[in-house]
């Protein structure tokens, strides 16, 4: 499995696209990451998004599910990458605070929604998917071949 | 369901009615926070547009002066090396604001571009913040401001404190609060720069006696874009990306700052900033030690 892949560490707020075969890892508490997958390239990309959406004051950056959605797509197409082959795989939106309907944080929750709307209204099916409950996961994706490995941690502050 | 007795059905409507009322206020808050961001959108693309004849001003300017003073130097007598001298001075200060802008473009840049992460290494805080300082001393001194650095940390070998941090980060944080400093100061004042550490945070603050921001515009300084046009020394340069920035540094780093400020009475900039952990969350910093669990689900 572990054949010599390069790896990546993907913080939170940021975005990865490669064309080289790389295995990436992230951790998600209610942050959340889509890994967008072209079989015919064998290229793979993924986000770590915090918020759903942009508050239109702070740079305009992949923190906010709208924009690292885009941004993340947009990369794909730059390396090639045609809008009907790629398929996406979504992960995180844990809610590890413990929020109830009536404090309606929910941040994981509305994260979780921004990304199934967004990825609807573009167009990219969603091949698998673990989302939302109440621990943090780890994750590794393999840009290649579109594998994701995925671990729940232990209730943890993140 | 025909069971039910009176009690029990009104509950039963009840609770439909509730439950179709919160879905209301759901659908409500939903299209209410949609009309902010389109509206948000807008309001964006016009201060882009800004942003964009702001940028050319701040680019073009410094290299007009560049050009045109070193072609000036070409032409002067070998011997007047005074006027020489004063014409160097001029444009160091051009190429250094300019230089000092563009880093700040780029790395907005990249922020937005989802391609920025912590670098951390042990800094010497110390020597970083007083080079951070120092690289403002012509400006300073040309203004009459003197920056002073009041370092409160007892720690360490001799006189240097290491922390773990983003050296290059947070050099561009003092930078654009000392630049701020120095663009809202009046001549012939003070600028103090205060450094201390309260359990493993380490703080400082650059306080400056300048003109001071109302409660209302402290709200919108760290929006992208904006900037206060109140500034004596201002010339209304700037491009209202320097507090963006530095916010957006600070969230990458686990930092925050506040602002302390009166209309008239200076203002200070407070940035809190926790050391940074070498292994993120089970990952250390060099990326060498990715682990296959045996509890691994497959996607």
């Amino acid at each position: 499995m572990d054949k010599n892949y390069l790896q990546h560490f993907l913080y939170p707020s940021s975005l990865f696209v490669s064309k080289d075969p790389y295995l990436v890892k992230t951790i998600l508490g209610s942050c959340v990451s889509i890994c967008l997958i072209d079989k015919r390239l064998k290229i793979g990309g993924i986000n770590h998004f915090m918020l759903p959406n942009w508050n239109g004051n702070d740079l305009a950056s992949p923190k906010y599910g709208n924009i690292a959605i885009d941004k993340l797509v947009d990369k794909m197409k730059y390396h090639g990458s045609r809008l009907e082959d790629i398929q996406a795989k979504i992960f995180g939106g844990g809610d590890l605070l413990g929020s109830t309907k009536e404090n309606s944080i929910m941040i994981g929750e509305r994260n979780i929604r921004v990304a199934r709307m967004m990825l609807e209204e573009i167009g990219i099916p969603i091949i698998a998917s673990s989302t939302g409950g109440k621990k943090g996961r780890k994750i590794l994706f393999f840009t290649d071949t579109g594998e994701v490995r995925h671990k729940f941690l232990e209730k943890q502050t993140y | 369901m025909s069971d039910l007795n009176d009690k029990q059905l009104l509950k039963v409507l009840r609770d439909r009615l509730d439950e179709r009322k919160s879905y209301e206020t759901e659908v409500e808050h939903l299209s209410k926070e949609l009309q902010e961001i389109t509206r948000k959108f807008k309001e964006s693309e016009a201060l882009k547009s800004h942003f964009i004849s702001n940028i050319s001003n701040e680019i073009v300017n410094p290299f007009t002066s560049i050009l045109g003073l070193s072609k000036a130097i070409l032409s002067v007598e070998k011997q007047d090396w005074k006027k020489v001298v004063s014409m160097v001075a001029l444009i160091h200060s051009e190429a250094f604001n300019l230089d000092f802008q563009l880093r700040n473009i780029f790395v907005a840049a990249k922020i937005e571009a989802g391609e920025i992460q912590p670098n951390v290494a042990k800094v010497n805080i110390r020597s970083l913040i007083q080079t951070g300082i120092d690289s403002f001393n012509i400006v300073s001194r040309k203004m009459g401001i003197d920056i002073s650095l009041d370092f409160n940390i007892e720690h360490g070998f001799g006189k240097n404190y290491y922390f773990k941090t983003d050296s290059e980060k947070l050099k561009l944080v003092i930078s654009n609060l000392v630049n701020n400093a120095l663009k809202y100061s009046f001549k012939d004042s003070k600028i103090i720069v205060t450094v201390w550490v309260d359990e493993d945070i380490l703080y400082f603050s650059v306080k400056d006696n300048g003109t001071g921001i109302s409660e209302k515009n402290q709200k919108i300084i760290f929006e992208r874009f904006k900037r206060i046009d109140t500034g004596i020394n201002s010339l209304n340069r700037g491009h209202g990306l320097g507090l963006s920035i530095t916010k957006a540094l600070l969230d990458v780093m686990g930092g925050n700052i506040e602002i302390d400020s009166k209309k008239g009475d200076g203002s200070t900039f407070t940035v809190s900033l926790p050391e940074a952990r070498n292994i993120v969350d089970g990952f250390s910093g060099d990326g060498n030690d990715i682990f296959f669990d045996e509890g691994d689900e497959i996607f």
